[in-house]
């Protein structure tokens, strides 16, 4: 393969918080690597540019961020993309007036850009704060519009939470959809549109970006699809069964640090 | 044409107008009582088989709280012969109608129109089930959205839809215009009921009228309740109302469509 001569460049999959949290607890049990884990890391810094591409719709950047640190993750704010702030300037730059059903935490983004009678509705983290009024109050605006907008931060159909996998946004526009007949528009992998924010922010072809992550049609299929390459870790929502589905991921990965390990031995090459 | 042995007839718009009766229609009931078998069958999210009745019974109608089949009944019938234990996503005044199901253990999800439980813990509930326990997900029915005195709510449709995404699966519709609910509402006059020989009567021409036929049924529209003029061209036999359908029936002078 004609790329096996560059050197892997490497967008991250974040991980959901409750993710992290298995992560840290599998780096308490496996304390012995930590020395070397870090090594891996700072290898991985030095050879490679690293954003972490997420669906998370519920926080700021600087709080996902922050969340990671925590964990022990390295992570800068200016390494994590997440939707809201991508939706935001859609928003600015289609001259859109969204209605948000957003979580209070990334309203900040959307600081200027004019509400009132709404052409859109922007719909992001459902799990907290959810009610039938909220929902309700998002499907009145939609079915007056003329031709009804949804814009959506992903359209995952569940994400996995440490008591078990939990019902996700996608699954809140399909409802909306069915009952306006809206168009859906996702801002948020595996949408190429978001994507290319990723490649932009790395500066690099897709061809030279690996993207990591735990959802196959979405972190895989969707790296795919734009050119890059996609890793599959068995963390998070990973299911045996995904060896039968439609996509091949060019590399599975016990995890995140296999992941990394195994590029990082071959001389960053996938 | 073959001789009708077995009718249905819709209720609200086609028997009575909320707390009134079509003119004529309770005495056409009776005249109708002495030629076929009849059954009530309506699609209802909220109000039991005894709301109904009390309901058709305060409008003059004579009936027998048994002769009624709702979308209720249907999802009843469903349960009991699948021996689904279901999580009811349900409103409280219709669980009267699911006395003596067990829900211990569920293995099946029913729902209905019950706005407040529709909330994030609620769905993810029920998404669970249906993952992870391949309980089967079934729809009193998937109406996109109702009107309330204070606007539009979202309907039972939407939740349905939103856990069939989740879920990848395709829920079990059992209300109107389904095959399986006029098979079901028929069974009940005659386990070997000829569905040639049955006659559907209903004011809403897709939900009533068209899922008869396409059942193997005959029909007819009447034009009372919620009939807008333009449904009659989608229909061979139209009535003025309830009292004339009635009339076509004893005269055999309903066609197939």
């Amino acid at each position: 393969m004609h790329l096996e001569e560059q050197k892997v460049r490497w967008a991250a999959g974040h991980e959901s918080e409750e993710m992290d949290e298995r992560v840290r607890q599998r780096r308490s049990e496996e304390g012995g690597n930590g020395v070397k884990k870090k090594k891996k890391r700072k290898d991985l810094y030095q050879h490679s540019k690293v954003k972490f591409l997420s669906n998370a719709k519920g926080n700021s950047n600087r709080n996902v961020a922050r969340r990671l640190q925590r964990l022990g993750i390295d992570v800068r704010e200016e390494d994590v993309i997440t939707p809201a702030p991508v939706v935001a300037q859609y928003c600015r730059e289609n001259e859109l007036r969204p209605h948000l059903f957003v979580r209070d935490d990334v309203l900040e983004y959307f600081d200027g850009i004019e509400t009132t009678s709404p052409n859109c509705v922007v719909m992001g983290e459902v799990e907290e704060g959810f009610s039938f009024d909220r929902i309700n109050r998002a499907f009145r605006v939609l079915i007056d519009m003329p031709k009804p907008l949804l814009i959506t931060m992903g359209n995952g159909k569940f994400f996995q939470r440490v008591d078990g996998p939990c019902i996700d946004v996608g699954a809140f526009a399909a409802a909306l959809k069915f009952s306006t007949n809206c168009e859906v528009l996702n801002i948020g992998k595996p949408s190429r549109f978001y994507f290319e924010q990723g490649m932009n922010a790395l500066g690099l072809k897709p061809e030279e970006i690996v993207m990591v992550g735990d959802d196959l049609m979405s972190d895989v299929g969707g790296a795919q699809a734009c050119g890059m390459r996609g890793i599959q870790v068995r963390t998070g929502k990973w299911r045996p069964d995904f060896e039968k589905m439609p996509v091949t991921p060019d590399l599975t990965a016990d995890c995140l640090f296999d992941a990394v390990k195994h590029i990082a031995d071959n001389g960053f090459r996938l | 044409m073959s001789k009708i042995s077995s009718v249905l007839i819709d209720l609200s718009g086609t028997l009575h107008i909320e707390e009134l009766a079509i003119p004529g229609a309770p005495a056409a009931l009776e005249l109708l009582r002495k030629h076929v078998h009849v059954k009530f069958v309506t699609n209802t999210t909220k109000e039991s088989q005894n709301l109904l009745y009390q309901r058709v019974r305060n409008c003059g109608f004579q009936i027998e709280k048994h002769e009624i089949f709702t979308s209720l009944s249907a999802a009843r019938d469903l349960i009991i012969r699948n021996k689904y234990r279901p999580f009811f996503i349900l409103d409280d005044k219709a669980m009267e109608d699911f006395e003596g199901i067990p829900t211990e253990d569920p293995n099946a999800v029913l729902i209905g129109l019950a706005p407040e439980k529709f909330n994030d813990s609620t769905m993810t509930a029920a998404f669970r089930l249906i993952k992870e326990k391949n309980a089967s997900l079934i729809a009193i029915h998937k109406g996109r959205y109702y009107q309330k005195k204070d606007g539009l709510h979202l309907g039972p449709g939407a939740y349905v839809s939103g856990l069939e995404y989740a879920n990848g699966v395709e829920a079990k519709v059992v209300g109107k215009p389904e095959k399986l609910f006029f098979e079901s509402a028929l069974k009940t006059l005659d386990p070997n009921v000829d569905f040639s020989t049955a006659v559907m009567i209903g004011d809403d021409v897709n939900d009533d009228v068209l899922g008869a036929i396409k059942t193997g049924m005959r029909a007819i529209l009447v034009k009372t309740g919620k009939f807008r003029s333009g449904d009659e061209s989608k229909v061979k036999n139209v009535a003025s109302s309830f009292v004339e359908a009635v009339n076509m029936i004893i005269e055999n002078k309903v066609e197939s469509d």
